[in-house]
């Protein structure tokens, strides 16, 4: 329900972070959606995502885009990450003029998504979903800045200590941020993971973490 | 998951990967003498497969083993590789609002809530699905369970919300109640979760859904506004592009 829903972070942050997910509805259009799910997927590449991904194949820096195309089938939902709100503009131009026919949703700043809506010529949102919020024992969860990074994979599969563990490497020279970057995108099957935001939270972490030993 | 003691070398290279954290022991070999292996907590790992699939082991000492009943349910739940048949959806969740276009499962007045327990990297044990799940449902709000959602299918009585005894002490990475209200009765919902959120020992998020109106502000808003909640400034929007489209309204 919340796949890219709960993810954390500043509005100058998120305002350039949007997945585009591609779902293909049971007992509607399902049957038969393989063909329209890869054109979402073909469309959606050609405007340049800085990632993309099955949940059930892996993403571009675990697999190929040819092989997430291969196991395409009907029902299989599927992600695209862009990492700049004029590639969300033109996406959506070309989808609205060439509906692949499966529903589209895009998470993102709510008033930044509505907008990109009115420029590509489309109406209002049609359904959209808040999170309230983290509750409970919220003095469990990392801090923040960390997990501004760690809630960019909506089946938190980016460990914290794997943060840790990366800004502990990179300072001791061992590892480059984008290395570091590339490999929590590897994490994050579905293709949530938007490498460019990973990059920039990175750097903004290093100043105020010091990891001397983790275990 | 578990690590083949005659393998492995303790090495620690798997441990940053595991979303619950530092879950591992390290063992002496009873065999070999001087070898020291790392055993893994079977009560707080939850089978995502998350170290495995990282392939960091050098000598492949972790694997996961085919689990009976009802610990497979830990794997159902937090591998995102798998795919809970009942759903027929991969993911932890249903379809909800992703294909609202198409199938209205959210009407106009209506409003989706959801529950998800143990996310990010804290985890939840079925027995605190149930707290939540039973407190909902013992406030009679008119909450309707989502039918084809993994934790309802878990569940031996879904009028209360209570799961099966068998389950309750399985762990997953997270777990989603997922159903729906009317808007009227969001504030109750809302209340009840704000009060079981104090008795349990992991976190949730919350999550609310509405169908957009063509004209006049979100309904949802004023209402969380009126209750002086937090929502997030991002969200998730469908489109309307799904074919063919659920008619909403009668002009339509």
């Amino acid at each position: 329900m919340t796949h890219s829903l709960h993810r954390r972070g500043t509005r100058e942050s998120l305002s350039n972070d949007f997945i585009v997910l591609g779902c293909p509805a049971t007992g509607v259009n399902k049957k038969g959606s393989a063909p329209k799910t890869r054109k979402f997927l073909s469309i959606c590449y050609k405007h340049g995502p800085i990632n993309l991904g099955d949940m059930k194949t892996g993403n571009i820096y675990n697999t190929t885009m040819d092989d997430i195309l291969s196991r395409v089938t009907d029902g299989t939902i599927v992600e695209c990450t862009f990492d700049n709100r004029e590639k969300i503009v033109s996406l959506l131009k070309e989808l609205k003029e060439d509906r692949p026919g499966i529903s589209i949703v895009i998470s993102g700043v709510t008033d930044v998504v509505q907008q990109c809506m009115t420029e590509a010529g489309l109406g209002r949102i049609h359904s959209l979903e808040y999170s309230l919020g983290t509750w409970g024992k919220t003095e469990r969860l990392p801090d923040f800045e960390i997990l501004q990074t760690v809630t960019m994979c909506g089946h938190a599969m980016i460990a914290s200590d794997l943060v840790r563990k990366m800004v502990r490497d990179v300072k001791r020279g061992r590892r480059t941020i984008e290395d570091c970057c590339i490999e929590m995108a590897e994490c994050c099957s579905c293709g949530n993971y938007n490498v460019t935001r990973g990059i920039q939270l990175f750097k903004e972490l290093l100043p105020i973490y010091t990891v001397h030993s983790l275990y | 998951m578990k690590a083949d003691k005659d393998k492995c070398i303790a090495c620690k290279r798997c441990f940053p990967y595991c979303p619950m954290g530092r879950i591992q022991i390290y063992q002496r070999h009873d065999q070999i003498p001087g070898r020291v292996y790392i055993e893994i907590d079977q009560d707080a790992c939850t089978d995502c497969g998350m170290c495995l699939r990282a392939k960091i082991c050098p000598v492949n000492a972790i694997y996961q083993p085919e689990e009976p009943w009802p610990r497979e349910v830990r794997g159902v739940l937090s591998n995102p590789m798998i795919e809970f048949m009942g759903s027929q959806t991969p993911g932890r969740g249903t379809e909800e609002m992703k294909t609202n276009d198409v199938k209205g499962t959210f009407l106009p007045g209506e409003v989706g809530v959801g529950i998800e327990l143990g996310r990010p990297g804290v985890g939840a044990y079925f027995r605190d699905v149930e707290t939540v799940a039973m407190a909902l449902m013992k406030a009679d709000l008119g909450y309707q369970l989502a039918a084809e959602n993994p934790v309802t299918h878990f569940m031996s009585d879904k009028t209360t919300g209570k799961l099966r005894e068998d389950v309750l002490g399985e762990k997953a990475t997270s777990a989603i109640i997922e159903g729906k209200c009317k808007l009227e009765r969001l504030p109750e919902v809302v209340k009840v979760l704000q009060d079981v959120a104090k008795t349990l020992d992991t976190v949730f998020t919350v999550e609310v859904i509405t169908k957009v109106p063509p004209v006049g502000e979100v309904p949802i808003d004023p209402v969380l506004k009126k209750m002086g909640m937090w929502y997030s400034i991002n969200s998730k929007n469908n489109m309307g592009l799904g074919e063919p489209s659920y008619k909403f309204y009668d002009e339509q």
